[in-house]
């Protein structure tokens, strides 16, 4: 019996270790070197790393563009989660429940952008979007109203490049909450009907619970895949700018890290970005996730 | 309860996915920024391979080329000389992002042993480039394998040509190559609406008078002058008014450009594009407002030629950068400079036979021809094998070559500071032209923070 049991040891071991070795190579060992690192004085070229403790931390701290770059992190968080979680939810609801015909066109229509690179969308939407030659300020003209130029304009270009990024993440999120959604029996629906419950109540009394599994994973994803794909728009079209407006966390690190060079500073910039990150997650733990239905 | 761990573990590993993997977007977004294409040519056994008699010597020529900037005249001046030359065969490697990526990869190239023959470099990296690296100098390379030739630098190069390729040290670490200059694009079109000179501007005081008049006439805007990640344009428009960006004094380099005339010279900007006659927007935006005649003058550079010439749709000229009026034209080159990295003698000697090719007339003016390069030697402007029937035909190319006397180095700033220096001044720019501060304010303020890191 113990023979049995220690096979069966063996055999997991042997079956997770492959993951496990790609994991530790392409991620827990860059995680401790971007730790180590954020101690250290260094360019990436330099022969000696000169050890400053918590000197990078110290900088990152008192300066204000850390703070400037938090809240343009949280404004984009914020922008994303209402166009690419509560929007992709709501559009949802009326295709799965409310609409009769043309599922199948809206489906396609929605997911389509998700296939095409970010690069490529960012670029379009320059053109799209220039405020001076593109089609919709040549539009808008006509009307006597003048896009104002949003690449140089501070608050105004974090929602722009939100914009953009939303264009690629949408699509996905809506196909993973759609499945979701649909995955509501329509028995309930359909008993909530006949007793006449508004389509209000049926969206938040038993939709958003029965789907919450595929709810709180779309959430997560919007804030972590989000934050990154933003980095593509902010690289292409203004490099942080104006004046660091445009900038999160994860572009100030690559500014930082590779238009700079001071690794340390990047470094330290990383493992704050990630502290806060792990504490989000734990609040999340805490109080949201005790509220999630899992169907099995 | 186990479930719910392995939950926790997979967004603890999205969570570190994040923070780790800023190195993977990084290199997305690297590769995202240049063109599509990888290396060029076909990746080449390392230089140093040895030519055994009757076999060619085989050498590397790195350059970052991509093929809509001229990198389809390197393929062809490469096979041309492959063609005509029976013991040396080099084969030419795109690097990615520009002078940058080249400088990047030939550190980790150098790092294993191997080293390739001719190098472009940015001008931006001409100290770090000879600090960093074993070269070998043109002249001592002339000296060594071509002693009938003992005066091709001086005979052949403008002296104020050949002193951008001259580190801090005084030693001259390569040959310039690719040349190119600030000119200002102007649509004729616009101009003859709002009952303008058909000349074009010659100084910046016209400029701002003809940015108002085209406004009232035509409603559209005056100027842009471009705004990439790099301070080129800027240094023109405030050394063209007697300011210097940074001053030497024996070892001691000083920020300087938050003088009188700096500032005066900034304002006039700023004030441009707070009243509407200046456009403040993206280089990419910028250059399709100019294109689309959405703007009747653009200050950009000479290697924008080919490509303005092929997407306006109207009658468009250039004239030389202006000047301040009595002030003395200064403007920075940009581009690159051709070093030898070849390290055995053998190689050095084959490198510097390619080199010497590539300075010819005829490579030096079809290089032209493919970028809007501006010839860094005499002669290829007149001569009827160089570019005397293209420069007659093509006007534009005027501009940047009659302005070759004013020429600068691009100002870099020293040591490891440096990468900072050039960001603080992208910020300045930035706050100054959004009207949140004065030129006054921006420059002074910027000057002394730029001194501070320099150790001043």
């Amino acid at each position: 019996m113990k023979k049995r049991k220690l096979k069966e040891q063996i055999l997991a071991t042997c079956l997770i270790l492959p993951s496990l070795i790609v994991f530790t190579i392409f991620m827990f060992w860059p995680l401790a070197r971007t730790v180590y690192l954020s101690f250290f004085d260094w360019n990436m070229i330099k022969p000696v790393k000169k050890f400053v403790g918590f000197q990078n931390y110290v900088t990152l701290l008192t300066d204000d563009l850390t703070y400037k770059v938090l809240g343009n992190t949280l404004l984009y968080i914020a922008i994303l989660l209402v166009i690419n979680f509560v929007f992709p939810y709501i559009l949802s609801f009326i295709l799965s429940f409310l609409m009769r015909k043309g599922k199948g066109f809206y489906k396609t229509a929605f997911f389509l952008p998700s296939v095409i690179s970010l690069v490529v969308g960012s670029i379009l939407y320059v053109w799209i979007l220039n405020p001076v030659t593109g089609p919709i300020a040549k539009i808008l003209v006509h009307f006597g109203i003048v896009l104002p130029i949003w690449s140089k304009s501070e608050g105004l270009v974090i929602w722009i490049l939100s914009l953009v990024t939303s264009w690629k993440v949408f699509g996905y999120n809506f196909i993973i909450v759609l499945s979701g959604v649909m995955g509501v029996p329509q028995e309930v629906i359909e008993a909530a009907k006949i007793d006449h419950v508004s389509n209000y109540r049926i969206f938040t009394q038993i939709i958003l619970p029965m789907s919450s599994a595929t709810g709180i994973y779309v959430f997560i994803i919007t804030i972590v895949q989000g934050l990154q794909y933003v980095f593509t728009p902010i690289k292409v079209v203004t490099q942080g700018g104006p004046n660091y407006a445009s900038s999160n966390l994860i572009y100030q690190t690559y500014h930082e890290a590779f238009y700079m060079y001071r690794t340390g500073v990047a470094s330290a910039f990383s493992v704050l970005s990630m502290v806060l990150f792990v504490g989000l997650l734990v609040l999340e733990f805490k109080y949201v996730e005790k509220g999630v239905y899992y169907e099995n | 309860m186990k479930k719910r761990s392995i939950r926790i573990c997979a967004l603890l590993a999205a969570t570190l996915m994040m923070a780790t993997g800023c190195g993977s977007a990084a290199e997305t977004a690297t590769t995202s920024s240049a063109p599509a294409e990888t290396t060029a040519a076909s990746e080449a056994p390392a230089a140093g391979s040895e030519s055994a008699s009757g076999e060619k010597i085989k050498i590397e020529y790195w350059h970052c080329n991509a093929d809509d900037q001229g990198g389809k005249t390197v393929e062809d001046l490469v096979s041309a000389f492959n063609e005509s030359n029976d013991h040396i065969e080099v084969v030419a490697k795109y690097n990615p992002d520009m002078y940058k990526g080249l400088m990047q990869n030939l550190q980790a190239e150098v790092a294993t042993g191997k080293s390739p023959a001719v190098v472009q470099i940015g001008w931006a990296f001409l100290d770090y480039f000879s600090n960093n690296f074993s070269y070998i100098s043109p002249q001592d390379a002339i000296d060594k394998y071509d002693t009938e030739d003992p005066t091709f630098l001086t005979g052949n190069f403008l002296p104020n040509v050949l002193e951008l390729a001259v580190n801090s040290d005084g030693s001259q670490v390569g040959i310039p190559y690719s040349l190119s200059n600030p000119v200002l694009y102007y649509n004729k079109d616009l101009f003859k609406e709002a009952g303008l000179s058909d000349e074009g501007p010659t100084t910046w005081e016209q400029v701002i008078e003809y940015s108002k008049t085209i406004k009232e006439k035509t409603g559209k805007y005056g100027l842009y002058i471009q705004e990439p990640a790099d301070n080129w344009a800027t240094q023109a428009l405030l050394e063209s008014n007697g300011a210097k960006f940074i001053t030497k004094e024996g070892d001691k380099t000083q920020a300087t450009f938050a003088s009188e005339e700096g500032i005066a010279a900034y304002q006039a900007w700023a004030d441009m594009v707070a009243d509407g006659t200046a456009l403040n927007i993206s280089w990419d935006e910028g250059m399709q407002a100019f294109n689309q005649g959405e703007v009747a003058m653009t200050y950009t550079t000479i290697a924008r030629r080919a490509n303005i010439q092929s997407s306006a749709a109207f009658d468009v000229a250039a004239v030389n950068s202006p000047v301040w009026e009595g002030k003395e034209r200064a403007i920075p080159a940009g581009g690159c400079f051709l070093a030898i990295t070849a390290q055995s003698e053998e190689e050095q000697a084959a490198a510097w036979e390619f080199e010497k090719y590539l300075y010819s007339i005829q490579s030096m003016a079809a290089w032209t021809e493919g970028t809007g390069y501006v010839p860094p030697r005499k002669d290829v402007a007149d001569s009827p094998e160089g570019l005397k029937t293209f420069l007659k035909e093509n006007e534009m190319m005027k501009a940047a070559t009659t302005q070759m006397d004013s020429v600068h180095p691009w100002t870099s700033f020293p040591g490891d500071a440096g990468l900072q220096a050039e960001q603080i001044l992208l910020d300045t720019r930035d706050q100054i032209l959004s009207g949140s501060v004065t030129a006054q304010e921006g420059l002074t303020k910027a000057q002394d923070d730029i001194n501070a890191l320099l150790g001043n």
